[in-house]
């Protein structure tokens, strides 16, 4: 406390604090640029680490696999069978699987969701377990991208087969058979936790099996990881997953590198794939969800295997991978707990865990709170009294606009007009340009609303930084260039003195008083251009269209406007609030700078008391 | 004279109606949520004595209820969900009614009569402590009473009265009585106030020891369990993360040493700011709050609502931004981060406790920064002089 005090008195001494004043607003991009910087950083060599597996019980790849050859034949029969269930409707397929696993002793039930189909699952009962636990193997019938699984269900059938035989399982194990990896999975999911009848106990992970081809050969294994809502899997079973796909042979791909670049290990490739990580993170469920996004928000860890390309390694191989991830799984006394929730990976084995990379997003919020402070000080309105109008109304106009952004979101859930949406978001933009005659607020009130604005967004992404940190890193990002609009003053104030602090429209002014002929076209040009520079900044940070260009420039699976109408039904199907993280949280801020960005004018203010 | 009061009141009741009528679920998830709801006040617990009570069975043998049983049959008289939620809302809009009565009497305040009532009503701390029916309002209601009974009317009988329900009805703010007494004129009235507390506290004692069916048992079941703090159950207090990492050897003393923690302080206040008795009395409900078993944001919303009389204060006040930023940002965080340690299990116990600890900091920062400023308008002879320079040595 002494030492903060002697600093604290050595900085007044030395004339520092209306200088750090006057420098808020640049502390505070350099802060986002910090933020930037530091993530930018982390593929460095020194600042990541190497995967290990943390819970000694798991033991990947220590028992010798048995799904081989041997198994091939089985697999196949089944898969020629499968093969004609494409075109079957999806009653006729649950059925004729569902008694394919009866025929081993598997326990088994359909569930049917009114909205999203039959799924079929069978539960086969641990012998040596007190069946409290269960590990799950989901198998959609039609993959991400709307292939017919076959591989996949083949795979899962003929695993449950060789399954059954063994009494070594202490877990119960869950086949599952939906429609889809999206909402029917999530359905699923979600009924087995509140209202069906057939169940195995607490799942403690799970599995989802994509292979779309009917070949029995394939090249190498994404394996996907990124849950709903900010979760993550235990690194644990991500990392037992990518050490038994390895120690099998084959090359593990993340976030969709293709084949030819998963040999790379330096710098920019560490880079690319801790870029495609924070993006997919962000953007899971809204994306095209591989399958373990539905088992997302129940305690369970999961990872979705897809075989990628032809040749190579066979199915069984494949096959494999969930063999031992299943075994390792048996071996744990307790839900994983161990290893890391928080983390980034940035090769198959090499991650950096939370401590090195939630610096970068809580930089932002900082350089938010700090824009927020500059709002509030760095101005000639700065003493005005804590229960002034200004403030009241400044926190009234914000209490509207969030009442206005849950109307809004609330409104595109049921019409999801995205047209309208964009419309209506590009239309209020030019609002300050085209009533820039009309309507004046006065210029504390601007200050007061900026200042309301960024210290919401401040705490918003605070809010997300633990839950959601690739959405808070995104958000916190892409919203930043809304701490360069400025407020513009119109109208000369009539005390010179209170009104000559900061920003340029003011500045022009008081070096009119030289050249006052010219002052007026100098100042006029200079507020048109500091308007079209709001005008864009605006249009920029809008939370719609700044999300909508993220994903047209950084990922092409988006097309035009899609990316909304996906976080709306990602909202609807999976619960995925990424969708209120806009509208609640970013929204109601755009709002209030929206608000603050009207021209103003100046206010008198009557010399009071200090107010720090 | 009145009117401004009344109005306040009115819109007060009428924001907490309209928020019930709005969200009609929002009532059980905030009894759920730590934060607004302790095994000592939560509703739940309480309709499961009215529940008890309504059926002859002991209320006080099964641990559940931490309620005083004259507060339980008093809300067993209402059966219906409207009344009851009427009754909190009533509450609330009294307090702010008294709140906005008791900035009257500060003649030399230079903030609007209406303010700190207004504030009250729009707060969400107390709204949602009020709308999750935590038993507190009931504390913080005789608190304000007491209060206002003696700075409006001067009524020294009441005001010790209502001190003494409020001590009854939760055991540590009878320690308010304390700067009560430093407000009163002579020894006199000293002396008189302790007696009608006493009396009027044996009085309600005796009365819950009749309606308990002549049983004594509600005593350690209301105060032994808040003194011992039996139920070790996360909330935003110190108590809890200590209590569970420590050796059964050392319970009782910490345990002591906890209580005589919060007691310890309440004197000193006191006396130290004998010239400023409110001012004393407000610091103890902050430091209650600090360091009670089973805190909720409604003590502190509680207390917030009377930071508006120290307006002439906010002048001197050393990092009022800071306190504010660490209170919000606790507040916003605790819910997350308990989210993330219960329900979705990524987290631990520690992301909770730390943010606790913040919590703890920012209302100590904000206690010891109005320890300051008052201490510094002292110095100045109460004429603000912003520009001169004290340090602390």
């Amino acid at each position: 406390m002494a030492l903060l005090e002697k600093l604290h008195r050595r900085i007044v001494d030395m004339g520092l604090v209306p200088r750090i004043i006057a420098l808020l607003p640049v502390i505070s991009t350099l802060c986002a640029l910090f933020g930037f910087i530091s993530i930018a950083i982390l593929p460095m060599d020194g600042q990541y680490r190497r995967t290990y597996i943390s819970e000694n019980a798991l033991m990947p790849s220590q028992a010798y696999s048995y799904f081989r050859e041997s198994e091939w034949n089985v697999l196949r029969g089944y898969r020629s069978q499968i093969e004609e269930m494409e075109n079957m409707t999806s009653s006729e397929r649950n059925n004729q699987m569902g008694s394919w696993l009866q025929e081993f002793g598997t326990k088994t039930a359909i569930y049917e969701s009114q909205q999203y189909g039959e799924t079929l699952y069978g539960v086969m009962h641990a012998p040596r377990g007190d069946g409290t636990e269960a590990m799950v193997l989901a198998i959609p019938w039609f993959n991400s991208d709307d292939e017919f699984n076959v591989g996949g269900a083949a795979l899962g059938v003929s695993l449950a087969r060789f399954f059954s035989r063994w009494p070594v399982w202490s877990k119960n194990i869950i086949v599952v058979f939906s429609e889809n990896p999206r909402a029917a999975l999530r359905s699923w999911v979600e009924a087995y936790h509140t209202s069906l009848d057939l169940t195995g106990g607490s799942i403690e992970a799970a599995v989802v099996l994509d292979y779309s081809s009917a070949e029995d050969f394939f090249e190498y294994v994404e394996i996907s990881y990124d849950g709903l809502n900010g979760e993550l899997p235990n690194l644990d079973l991500v990392n037992i997953a990518i050490s038994i796909t390895e120690h099998e042979g084959m090359k593990v791909s993340l976030h969709g590198l293709p084949y030819d670049q998963l040999a790379n290990n330096d710098f920019w490739s560490r880079l690319k794939i801790l870029s495609l990580g924070i993006r997919d993170w962000a953007l899971s469920g809204v994306k095209n969800p591989h399958g373990n996004e539905a088992f997302s928000g129940w305690r369970i860890q999961s990872v979705t295997l897809k075989a990628h390309g032809h040749g190579g390694h066979d199915i069984t191989t494949f096959g494999r991978i969930p063999e031992a991830m299943f075994r390792s799984i048996n071996n744990l006394l307790e839900k994983f707990h161990q290893s890391f929730f928080f983390y980034l990976l940035l090769a198959p084995r090499q991650f950096v865990s939370i401590s090195s990379y939630l610096p970068s997003a809580v930089a932002f919020s900082v350089a938010f709170a700090i824009s927020s402070l500059n709002a509030f000080i760095n101005n000639a309105y700065a003493s005005i009294s804590l229960f002034s109008e200004y403030n009241l109304v400044a926190l009234l106009v914000w209490f509207i606009s969030l009442v206005v952004s849950f109307i809004i979101s609330q409104i595109f859930l049921l019409v999801p007009s995205v047209g309208l949406l964009m419309t209506i978001s590009l239309a209020t933009c030019f609002l300050p340009l085209v009533l820039s005659e009309k309507v004046h607020i006065s210029e504390p009130l601007s200050y007061r609303l900026k200042n309301v604005a960024f210290l919401y967004f401040s705490l918003v992404s605070t809010s997300l930084l633990m839950i959601n940190f690739a959405m808070a890193l995104l958000i916190g990002s892409l919203a930043f260039p809304m701490t360069f609009i400025r407020t513009i003053v119109v109208g000369k104030s009539t005390e010179h003195e209170m009104g000559t602090k900061s920003h340029t429209s003011v500045k022009t002014e008081s070096r009119d008083d030289l050249f006052e002929h010219h002052g007026d076209t100098v100042l006029e040009k200079a507020k048109k251009r500091q308007q079209l520079k709001n005008l864009l900044l605006l249009v920029l940070t809008n939370p719609f269209i700044s999300i909508t260009l993220f994903a047209l420039v950084f990922d092409n699976e988006f097309h035009g406007f899609d990316i909304v109408n996906k976080l709306i039904s990602a909202w609807l199907d999976l619960k995925c609030w990424n969708w209120f993280v806009l509208c609640i949280g970013w929204l109601p801020c755009w709002l209030l700078i929206l608000a603050s960005s009207f021209e103003s004018r100046s206010v008198v203010v009557k010399s009071k008391e200090k107010q720090s | 004279m009145d009117s401004t009061g009344f109005k306040v009141a009115l819109g007060c009741i009428a924001i907490r109606l309209a928020v019930i009528c709005l969200f009609p679920s929002l009532q059980q998830q905030l009894d759920q949520s730590v934060e607004f709801s302790t095994p000592v006040t939560s509703f739940r617990s309480l309709q499961e004595g009215l529940y008890l009570l309504r059926n002859n069975i002991q209320v006080y043998n099964h641990g559940v209820v931490h309620h005083p049983p004259i507060l339980v049959f008093f809300l067993s008289l209402f059966t219906s969900g409207t009344s009851i939620s009427l009754i909190y809302a009533f509450i609330d809009g009294l307090i702010a009614y008294q709140l906005t009565k008791m900035t009257k009497v500060f003649k030399n305040l230079r903030v609007k009569s209406w303010l700190p009532g207004l504030l009250y009503a729009v707060n969400p701390l107390v709204l949602l402590s009020c709308i999750s029916r935590s038993s507190i309002i009931f504390t913080n209601f005789f608190i304000s009473s007491s209060l206002y009974c003696l700075l409006t009317e001067g009524n020294v009988i009441l005001s010790s009265v209502m001190i003494s329900v409020s001590g009854y009805l939760s055991l540590y703010s009878i320690l308010l009585l304390i700067p009560l007494l430093g407000m009163l004129k002579n020894w006199r009235q000293r002396m008189f106030s302790v007696v009608v507390s006493a009396l009027s506290l044996s009085i309600l004692l005796l009365l819950s020891y009749t309606m308990s069916g002549k049983s004594w048992s509600f005593l350690s079941q209301v105060y032994g369990s808040a003194i011992s703090f039996e139920k070790v159950f996360p909330n935003l207090g110190l108590w809890w993360y200590f209590f569970i990492e420590m050796f059964d050897t050392f319970i009782p003393f910490f345990k002591a040493v906890f209580n005589i923690f919060i007691v310890a302080f309440i004197a000193p206040f006191t006396l130290r700011y004998h010239k400023q008795p409110f001012y004393a009395f407000i610091l103890c409900i902050g430091w209650i709050a600090l360091t009670k078993p089973y805190p909720s944001l409604g003590d502190a919303g509680f207390f917030f609502s009377f930071l508006p009389f120290f307006a002439p204060l906010f002048g001197y006040l050393r990092y009022p931004i800071i306190s504010a930023l660490l209170f919000l940002h606790a507040i916003v965080l605790a819910p997350i981060f308990y989210h993330l340690w219960v329900v979705l299990g990524s987290g631990n116990s520690n992301f909770f406790y730390a943010i606790s600890l913040v919590y703890a900091l920012a209302i100590a920062s904000i206690l010891v920064d109005l320890n300051w400023a008052m201490l510094r308008i002292e110095y100045d002879n109460g004429v603000p002089n912003f520009k001169l320079k004290v340090t602390q040595i």
